[in-house]
């Protein structure tokens, strides 16, 4: 049937065809590919009402918002609240606190699930793998209020477990919770911690994909364990890999600010502050929606500098990239 | 006269009804807008003829679903009334209220409203919150009129810059406390057979030797003197110790406003606060704890000094008397002790009524009726017979009833009333109580009265900033806010020498604080002479 | 699975470092999670004062009775399956083909697509305009509220689109349509049942993410019946903090409330944390079957 239709299709275009063969090709692949359209008008149509619908209100980042005027109605200020913003004492401090926790994030939680995820993916099918799995997997539920109050608790220099261990070990334990060096450590570990073994599910989705022929090949071949998760799997995941990176680059200035703000306290702010937790605090004293809202588009346009950036070098060094 | 009243109640209804259609107001229900005002009694129960439905938006404890409630229902049938709930949980609930003003999407009144004076004004000079003084004065609230006339300082406290009143407060004038107090841990002070300390240094001798000889007599160096989370918590009640009366902008006695963190007093507070921590007087963990580990410490009796609101919270068991409430005491500066004094009135807007609001009159009456004897019993104690009945009905005097289905009164108590934790418009009449009071409240009063009611003093009135006045101290405060806290954590841990005091004074008057200053003498000048 | 080839002696040592390092994994894991079942067995003040720190101290099961007689808890469990299974389902629906379509290198207007759906990643309008959005569509304090402005996520559709291109061979989708078959069919047929581990996957994070969720509720529902577990649940945690603060309390009755309710909180605070999140660990297990390795089996050759 299709292939009639095709070729019935194919004649008609080619008897009445602008003379371009490739804009000719392009209609041809659209219209053969009808479908596909449908598959991606859901989402398109969600994007465009519930993401682009409200776009306008970016606006009010140059704005001084009052409510009964509307967005159109509220007078114009300019950059007035971008230079508050930059203007503020802490303003430097924030952004490489900021800046700081997010790569330290990254350099320590990136790699971690992805080695875990090697290492499951070696063990066979058994109640011990399940178990290891679904106990890795389980912090990630735990509410990030429980989640402080468990950090607190384990790190209180009288009587938190951790300080015992390490005075146990002989060692002076030091004050983690208050001594701003070890703030960003405490927040990144915990992080960590909390979220690897849920970082390995996407891993192992994309290993699961690996045909187990190719490693029976290479074992064939006399390749050790070591060798082939070298060369047969990670290959295999760095599609994965390389995009998941290129969107963590890509929310760098996006640190959540209710952990920090539960593990904030006066001693630590030096390290503690960042630009999340200064907005809600001076965005909730006066529903400071403006100055809110220019803050949350100068991290935007941050990230979005960072994401193209990244992008740009992954296309150039792989063949993996998002556009 | 009373004619001429109807008519221009009516001339009122219709120009709001006018005004309700222009705007975009999308009430489903009381959006029966044409004139109920007919309808409105001024007196007596029910409020309206015809039922009226109103949209009431609040902050909700989330103990029991605000329709099954008894209180609630009670006051249904009482006024004819009905009312749709638009609630909110409490932390979320300053979010949302914004959200509703920014998006139009209003209710028809607020209940726990929570309203800033700053809320007030923006919201009330744009229209959204209707002037409630003309219904007040036009007979719709007589029990709140009478509260006004006998009160002019509330009136004053709550009328904006432009001369209307859009919110209205909490009222309880027997209030002192602003927060919860210090209390002794009275055990600790008979083991060591002393008396209250009266100054700085003879709390610190006291702390000293509450450290070293072991009250709590358990043959171990474990108590901890004075315990605080991040200082929160003792702050304001320490200032008082060196003349300050509040822990942000106060007005001594002469009506000079001040920015405690740059007085002599402070640096008082500092250099004693510093003492304490370097002698392990004052808990090392204070800048980290949570309020669930220092309640652990009080329970296993560590304590000797320590904050809340009654002290058996903190050190757990019943409420008793043995635990003395912490005389202030007198340090170096001049004119202390003293102590920041509740004013009598909320500081925020408890209630307000917004313009979608079909019936402001109906609305008012149903208000009012919470500054009442009847009303403030009924949504404080529940129905009579409930939790409580008469015991002498002429004078007035109550008892409590078994709480049924035994278990905590309070808990129950947050089953059959709204008003359970939030703070909600109303009256706290000394009355109201009568016969329920135990003699832990009695004790309590007493000891207020004894060490604090004399040296007492509202630290600062409700004022109202311009909007453009309100942006500058915003933007000011929330870096000077920041710089202060930390700053205060280095001087008490010693992490900052206090011989840097002069840098730390230039650095925040570089910041503003002298502009602060400014900007509130002049409100509350303003406020002063009644403007 | 793997072929019974002999094991070499490194390879013995590799898998022997392997379990060692898995389970000192397991451990460091496993040892908070202890702690947060002792706890919720075990007595408020042992638990704050740090006393308890492995088995349960003081031994009560008051924290789970109160759990389970709180009507709010099984309200909030009732509405956040119903929006989980619901919401998930949604997210499917958008995501899987969406992703597919950006999948095909031939595709025309990938790059158009790809680039609209990347923008919104980084600018948005705001917390006020997208409430007026949903309140123009009459979708306040309804679930589709919860749904709808979360019907996709653009980092999913990346993360699937990459599996797509990864797994499916080309060759496959070749083959298949020289064999006449229709986008539509190969989607389904074929495309689908290959791409089990990636839909799991996604479901499994959609569902966690609607499990998980309170701020689209607690902005736009005001009906106390609809409020998922989670609003529940962090109405508990967060009051407990609250009030544990001692200060700031406005009047006594307030304050004692505060007291009270702070109490109830510290007793049932650990007990709620595990009923809420274990029924979504419990169906990990399940879902782990679809990332068995040989899936592909006999595709290309088939």
């Amino acid at each position: 049937m299709q292939p009639e239709g095709k070729s019935a299709l194919s004649q008609n275009l080619s008897v009445y065809t602008i003379p371009n063969s490739k804009k000719n090709k392009l209609w041809r692949r659209m219209i053969r590919n009808w479908e596909l359209y449908l598959f991606i008008a859901p989402a398109f149509l969600y994007f465009l009402i519930f993401h682009y619908g409200p776009m306008y209100g970016i606006q009010i980042a140059f704005k001084n918002f009052i409510p009964t005027l509307g967005v159109t109605g509220s007078p114009w200020v300019g950059f007035d609240h971008f230079i508050r913003f930059f203007n503020s004492y802490y303003f430097w401090d924030l952004l490489w606190n900021t800046l700081s926790i997010s790569l330290y994030e990254l350099a320590i939680g990136f790699p971690l699930p992805i080695i875990l995820a090697l290492a499951f993916n070696e063990v066979k099918d058994s109640f011990f793998k399940r178990t290891v799995q679904t106990v890795t997997y389980a912090p990630h539920f735990i509410s990030v209020v429980v989640m402080s109050g468990m950090i607190i608790t384990f790190l209180s220099p009288s009587s938190g477990m951790i300080v015992n261990l390490v005075e146990a070990l002989g060692f002076q334990a030091p004050q983690f919770l208050t001594d701003p060096a070890w703030f960003k450590t405490v927040y990144v570990l915990s992080g960590v911690w909390q979220s690897a073994g849920w970082g390995t599910i996407i891993y192992l989705a994309a290993l699961s994909g690996v045909d187990p022929q190719l490693h029976e090949a290479a074992v064939v071949d006399g390749a050790s364990r070591f060798k082939r998760i070298l060369h047969i799997n990670i290959p295999a995941i760095i599609p994965t890999i390389t995009i998941l990176l290129i969107l963590n680059m890509g929310s760098i200035l996006g640190v959540g600010f209710e952990k920090i703000l539960l593990l904030q306290n006066p001693l630590n702010m030096g390290s503690s502050d960042v630009i999340s937790t200064f907005v809600y605090r001076s965005g909730l004293v006066d529903a400071q929606y403006s100055f809110s809202t220019a803050v949350g588009l100068f991290n935007s346009v941050v990230n979005a500098i960072l994401l193209i950036t990244v992008n740009q070098i992954a296309r150039r060094t792989s063949e993996n990239s998002l556009w | 006269m009373k004619k001429l009243r109807k008519a221009s109640s009516i001339v009122l209804c219709l120009t709001l009804s006018a005004a309700l259609l222009a705007a975009c107001g999308s009430n489903e229900d009381g959006g029966s807008a044409t004139s109920t005002v007919e309808g409105v009694k001024k007196e007596g129960f029910p409020i309206v003829d015809k039922p009226l439905t109103l949209k009431v938006m609040s902050q909700d404890a989330g103990v029991a679903d605000w329709n099954t409630m008894p209180v609630l229902q009670e006051m249904e049938k009482l006024s004819g009334i009905k009312l749709e709930y638009q609630l909110s949980p409490i932390d979320s609930f300053e979010t949302k209220k914004n959200l509703v003003f920014a998006s139009g999407d209003l209710p028809d009144m607020f209940y726990a409203a929570d309203l800033k004076p700053a809320e007030q004004v923006t919201y009330g000079t744009q229209g959204i919150l209707i002037p409630l003084e003309k219904y007040i004065d036009e007979g719709y609230a007589p029990n709140i009129k009478k509260i006004l006339d006998e009160n002019p300082d509330v009136r004053k406290s709550f009328t904006t810059p432009d001369g209307h009143m859009y919110a209205l407060p909490f009222i309880d004038t027997a209030a002192v406390w602003y927060r919860g107090p210090m209390w002794y841990n009275g055990e600790f002070l008979k083991a060591l057979n002393v008396e209250e300390p009266k100054t700085t240094e003879e709390l610190y001798t006291y702390l000293k030797r509450v450290k070293e000889e072991d009250p709590n007599g358990n043959g171990q160096q474990d108590e901890i003197p004075l315990t605080s989370v991040k200082l929160d918590d003792l702050r304001m009640y320490f200032f008082g110790f060196w003349g300050m009366y509040n822990e942000g902008i106060y007005a001594d006695k002469d009506g000079k406003v001040h920015y405690p963190y740059q007085e002599e007093g402070y640096k008082g507070y500092l250099t004693f606060m510093n003492r304490l921590w370097k002698e392990d007087l004052l808990d090392h963990e204070t800048f980290s704890q949570t309020g669930d580990q220092k309640k652990a410490k009080g329970e296993s009796n560590k304590l000797a000094l320590f904050n809340d609101y009654h002290p058996y919270f903190t050190l757990g068991g019943e409420p008793s008397t043995k635990h003395p409430l912490m005389t202030p005491v007198k340090s170096e500066i001049a004119d202390s002790p003293v102590y920041g004094k509740h004013p009598g009135i909320s500081a925020r807007g408890t209630f307000a009524i917004t313009s979608s609001n079909p019936s402001p009159e109906a609305t008012m009456r149903w208000i009012d009726y919470m500054y009442s004897y009847d009303g403030a019993t009924l949504f404080n104690q529940g129905p009579e017979g409930l939790l409580w009945k008469f015991k002498d009905k002429e004078n007035l005097v109550k008892e409590w009833l078994p709480v049924p289905g035994g278990g905590d009164r309070e808990e129950y108590r947050g089953k059959i009333t709204p008003n359970y934790g939030i703070l909600t418009p109303g009256i706290n009449d000394p009355d109201i109580a009568k016969g329920l009071r135990t003699e832990f409240d009695e004790w309590i009063d007493q000891q207020n009265q004894e060490k604090l009611v004399p040296i007492g003093k509202s630290p600062f009135p409700n004022v109202y900033l311009t909007n453009e006045e309100q942006s500058e101290a915003t933007a000011l405060l929330s870096d000077l806010d920041t710089y202060v806290k930390q700053m205060e954590a280095k001087f008490v841990t010693g992490q900052e020498p206090l011989e840097n005091w002069d840098k730390y004074i230039a650095q925040i008057k570089k910041m503003g604080s002298d502009r602060i200053v400014e900007l509130y003498q002049g409100a509350y000048d303003r406020w002063n002479t009644g403007q | 699975m793997s072929t019974a080839v002999k094991e070499s002696r490194s390879d013995k040592v590799f898998l022997w470092c392997n379990y060692i390092y898995l389970t000192i994994a397991l451990v460091i894991v496993l040892y908070p999670l202890l702690y947060i079942i002792s706890a919720s067995i075990s007595d408020p003040k042992f638990v704050s004062s740090g006393e308890m720190w492995l088995l349960p101290k003081g031994i009560t099961f008051e924290g789970y009775a109160r759990v389970f007689e709180n009507t709010n808890i099984w309200i909030g469990y009732k509405n956040t399956i119903i929006y989980t299974v619901v919401g998930t389902l949604v997210n499917l629906m958008v995501t899987l083909p969406a992703a597919y379509a950006l999948s095909r290198s031939d595709f025309v207007g990938r790059g158009f697509f790809m680039a609209m759906f990347m923008v919104t990643m980084f600018f948005s309008g705001g917390l006020v305009p997208s409430y007026l959005l949903v309140k123009d569509l009459g979708m306040v304090n309804s679930m589709w509220a919860l749904i709808l402005p979360g019907a996709a996520s653009i980092w999913n559709i990346i993360v699937c689109r990459t599996f797509f291109q990864s797994t499916i061979p080309k060759e496959l989708q070749e083959a298949a349509h020289i064999d006449g078959c229709t986008n539509t069919r190969l989607f389904i047929r074929i495309v689908l049942p290959l791409s089990m581990p990636i839909i799991a996957v996604m479901a499994l994070f959609y569902g966690v993410g609607h499990w998980n969720s309170y701020f689209s509720a607690m902005i736009y529902l005001n009906d106390s019946s609809k409020y998922p577990l989670q609003l529940f649940l962090r109405q508990i945690l967060v009051l407990q903090e609250m009030a544990a603060q001692g200060g700031g309390a406005i009047d006594t009755s307030s304050a004692t409330a505060m007291n009270s309710k702070a109490e109830i909180a510290a007793l049932i605070k650990y007990a709620v944390i595990i009923v809420s999140t274990l029924p979504v660990i419990a169906i990990y297990p399940f879902l782990q079957r679809y990332f068995v390795q040989g899936v592909m089996i006999g595709s290309v050759k088939g």
